[in-house]
């Protein structure tokens, strides 16, 4: 009796097994002939483009959006809706440089097939402003008149000077002259929105198959948490685009990302923190390994009103001290390269040689440290290193500690913290020393001096003053010589190397896997969430 | 029984209540808010987004127009998702968590009770041996781990499943088999350590002397009593299973409820850890519930009376 018992249930559990093993028949279908799987890594918050602010957001907003200006694959500026760049030349920047007029293309289209007014510009930009939109980049076009009354609530928008003069004609007045104005009208914020379509369906307006957009590509499908599928655009007025469909999945972790390629599922793959190297060894998976540099930069910050780091030398003695090379080989696994200056490569204001006196040299770091009065490292306060505790960061952090220790006889005492509280603390501006990034929002030295270490700037969480470089960010901020802008910027960036506000460490690459059947790819250093992805109209498939 | 019943009603209401209440306190006092970034925001812009949301207004003021949307059944907006309401996004994902837990707690009693049973059956022998050896083994062995194990098999080199996502049933089979893992074999252990408890029960004693046939004896008077502790664990066990593992859904990229706990935490988003602690304490306080009342059922010996 027991054994017939035992024998059920055994049975049992051997049916369910195979049952459940018979249904699994043979993985994803290899993918159809114009498709591309991109990993989006994780849900966007929102795509509409008058609000995003994230990589993933932009991603989304600009397979389905365009706006009057664009950027090349060299990061230069082009037109897209609009007809022209505005110049002083064309006309389409006054003689004062505060007045902006944008002639638009008659044959731009929405994806419903209507025409792109001049209007739906206005609207759009003015739906950023409004502070109910609570837009996160609308302090960007606070130089444009009566943006920024607006959007603190105590002016309106009709006094906010963005004007349709008629359905081909867009005049902006600003406040004063902002040379990197048209850098910010190619950005997402500045996109045109349909005020029609807005009104109707509210915040549902983002879902398929209300997204209208005037971009490539529509929104057919958004499965949420899952993936979002886009199709090529048919009312689309430019040249079409090659795919048919791109479909971009929500995978949040970075190993099931790379099994999902290594199983046929994804055509592209971040490389897990870790496992360069792995990747790198083999000889199939390195053939189809890209890396470019994104214009981000990564450096240890100092609170510069707290001791030690409000002496000088003592921040110069810790730049010279950290080897570089070092650190890009073992702690970065390669990908990267090692940085003496602020900004990166492939922006305008990049100097290969500026700061190579801070290369590692642990005679000369030591020598400086005295020269501050702290001869190896006697009579230093306690020194706190804070950071956010991923697995990548604790390393980093460890890599510091032992060089301080190693180089310089320093002892520092790691602070990781969770990842908020980390961001809390710095912009508070409550942090003795702690790790910083800086990633481009647009080409342009203006987005990587001023803001970070101008008096008193938003993102100064140094506390950096020097009335020498706010002089010369003032008179940058307002020279329409770009040449003679661009030499005022680099005067300023050669401060910023030389009074060690912050250390430099490292520029960095992306490290991607992409299938060879990926054709067309074209990446550039301001490409929001995954490779290529400012230019995706481009890419075909092309099977082996 | 009755009143017993509508007693501990009353208490799961008063549980939410005080759960909403210092989750609503803990997460504002915790540093960090849902506008601290990287690149820090202008002051204007947070000023907006804190208006918004509302969360310019005094500290009670805002737990109790909570409160009061949530009693019609609005769990309020997410700070991240900012087109979508924390309603919207559960109800979303709950179907795809539960259906995973729900398999997955089928899954675990399925292989769990029986080899429990066959153990302490057959104790000391080389069945009793295996299946300890087994629970010991997927007892220890986290539920990731297993996950990534299971993909590098099943997807990356047979090719025979897909590494993760969700539609088909597929897409299952995996995540649910490394999600029952844990759970049975510790319903395993607890179904032979409570069996083998009731087997040297007098009355099963009396019942084998009277002369019963040993099929009845196992499952009229071993089975049913055995499983009273069984169920004491799998009740919690099937709310924890369909409340959704975090882990799990992360390494098998299971769009459900599991990843947004965490995800609200990382990101502060007011609205979203509200949202799912409210709905996590609500089954786990419902799982608890049915567990007690299903006792005097169950138990003889226990009568609410």
């Amino acid at each position: 009796m027991l054994k017939r018992f035992l024998f059920v249930f055994f049975a049992l559990f051997v049916i369910l097994s195979l049952a459940l093993s018979a249904v699994g028949c043979a993985g994803e279908k290899a993918s159809g002939p114009q498709e591309l799987r991109v990993n989006l890594a994780g849900e966007p918050d929102t795509i509409d483009p008058n609000k995003a602010s994230w990589a993933d957001q932009i991603t989304c907003a600009s397979l389905c959006f365009e706006g009057l200006l664009g950027f090349t694959k060299d990061l230069e500026l082009k037109a897209v809706v609009a007809k022209e760049i505005p110049t002083t030349g064309n006309g389409g920047i006054s003689e004062d440089g505060k007045t902006y007029t944008f002639k638009l293309r008659s044959d731009v289209t929405w994806s419903d097939g209507e025409k792109v007014t001049a209007g739906d510009f206005e609207y759009g930009m003015k739906r950023m402003l409004n502070p109910e939109t609570a837009a996160e980049y609308a302090s960007f076009y606070y130089d444009i008149v009566g943006a920024e009354e607006y959007n603190a609530g105590t002016g309106s928008a009709d006094d906010v000077a963005i004007e349709a003069v008629d359905d081909t004609t867009l005049q902006i007045e600003l406040v004063k002259v902002r040379p990197s104005f048209l850098q910010l009208m190619a950005m997402w914020p500045t996109w045109p929105t349909r005020e029609d379509v807005i009104e109707e369906h509210g915040s549902q307006w983002t879902e398929p198959p209300n997204y209208i957009g005037n971009g490539p590509f529509v929104l057919t499908q958004w499965v949420h948490q899952d993936s979002m599928t886009f199709e090529a655009n048919e009312n689309y007025w430019g040249k079409k685009p090659k795919l048919e469909k791109i479909v971009l999945k929500m995978i949040t972790d970075q190993n099931a990302e790379l099994a999902a390629y290594k199983n046929n599922e994804l055509d592209m793959s971040r490389v897990p923190t870790g496992s360069e190297k792995t990747i790198m060894e083999d000889a199939t998976l390195n053939a189809q390994t890209i890396r470019y540099y994104d214009l981000t930069t990564f450096a240890f910050q100092f609170n510069v009103t707290k001791a030690p780091f409000d002496n000088k030398l003592v921040r110069q003695a810790i730049a010279t001290g950290i080897d570089r090379v070092s650190f890009i080989d073992n702690v970065r696994r390669g990908i990267g390269k090692a940085a003496t200056s602020w900004i990166p490569p492939g922006m305008p204001g990049y100097d290969e040689d500026l700061g190579t006196e801070y290369q590692f040299d642990a005679t000369k770091a030591k020598d400086l440290l005295s020269q501050a009065g702290y001869a190896n490292g006697d009579g230093l306060p306690t020194i706190k290193f804070s950071y956010t505790n991923s697995a990548g960061n604790q390393v980093i952090a460890e890599f510091l500690q032992g060089q301080m220790k190693t180089n310089l006889d320093i002892n520092v005492t790691l602070d990781g913290m969770e990842t908020s509280a980390f961001q809390a603390l710095v912009n508070a501006e409550q942090h003795q020393w702690a790790w910083f990034g800086w990633g481009a929002d647009y080409p342009d030295p203006d987005n990587w001096l001023p803001d970070i270490f101008g008096t008193g700037a938003g993102n100064n969480h140094t506390l950096y003053s020097n009335a020498d470089f706010d002089e010369l960010c003032d008179e940058a901020a307002l020279e329409l010589d770009n040449d003679e802008r661009l030499a005022k910027y680099a005067e300023a960036h050669e401060m910023i190397v030389d009074d060690v506000p912050i250390v430099p460490m490292f520029f960095r690459e992306r490290f991607w896997l992409v299938k060879p059947s990926v054709k067309g790819l074209v990446t550039t250093g301001l490409d929001h969430q995954c490779p290529g992805d400012l230019f995706w109209n481009l890419v075909y498939m092309e099977s082996e | 029984m009755l009143k017993y019943s509508l007693n501990r009603l009353f208490w799961i209401v008063f549980v939410l209540i005080a759960v909403a209440f210092i989750t609503f306190s803990l997460m504002h006092l915790v540093p960090g808010g849902p506008w601290d970034r990287e690149k820090e925001l202008a002051p204007q812009v947070i000023e907006n987004l804190n208006k918004k949301y509302g969360l310019d207004k005094p500290y009670f003021v805002q737990f109790g127009s909570y409160m009061w949307n949530v009693l019609q059944g609005d769990l309020g907006v997410s700070y991240s998702y900012q087109d979508r309401g924390v309603t919207e996004i559960l109800l979303d994902g709950l179907p795809k968590t539960a259906t995973l837990g729900g398999v997955a707690f089928l899954i675990a009693i399925l292989i769990g009770v029986p080899l429990g049973m066959a153990a302490a059956l057959k104790q000391n022998s080389i069945i009793d041996y295996i299946a300890v050896f087994f629970s010991t083994l997927f007892a220890s062995i986290p539920g990731f781990v297993l996950g990534i194990f299971l993909v590098l098999i099943f997807s990356v080199s047979l090719h025979l499943l897909p590494t993760g996502g969700w539609g088909t049933i597929d897409h299952v089979i995996m995540p649910a088999f490394a999600l029952a893992a844990l759970p049975a074999a510790y319903i395993a252990r607890v179904t032979r350590a409570s069996m083998l408890d009731v087997l040297r029960q007098d009355y099963i004693r009396t019942a084998r002397a009277k002369g019963l046939a040993e099929y009845v004896v196992l499952v009229r008077h071993t089975l049913r009593n055995a499983l009273i502790p069984v169920m004491t664990v799998i009740g919690p066990e099937l709310a924890f299973l369909i409340t959704g593992s975090v882990v799990i859904e992360s390494v098998f990229s299971i769009p459900g409820t599991g990843r947004l706990f965490v995800q609200g935490i990382a990101q502060r988003d007011y609205g979203l850890i509200m949202g799912t602690t409210l709905f996590y304490a609500f089954i786990i306080a419902v799982a608890n519930y049915v567990v007690d009342v299903l006792y005097g059922v169950v138990d003889p010996r226990i009568r609410y009376d």
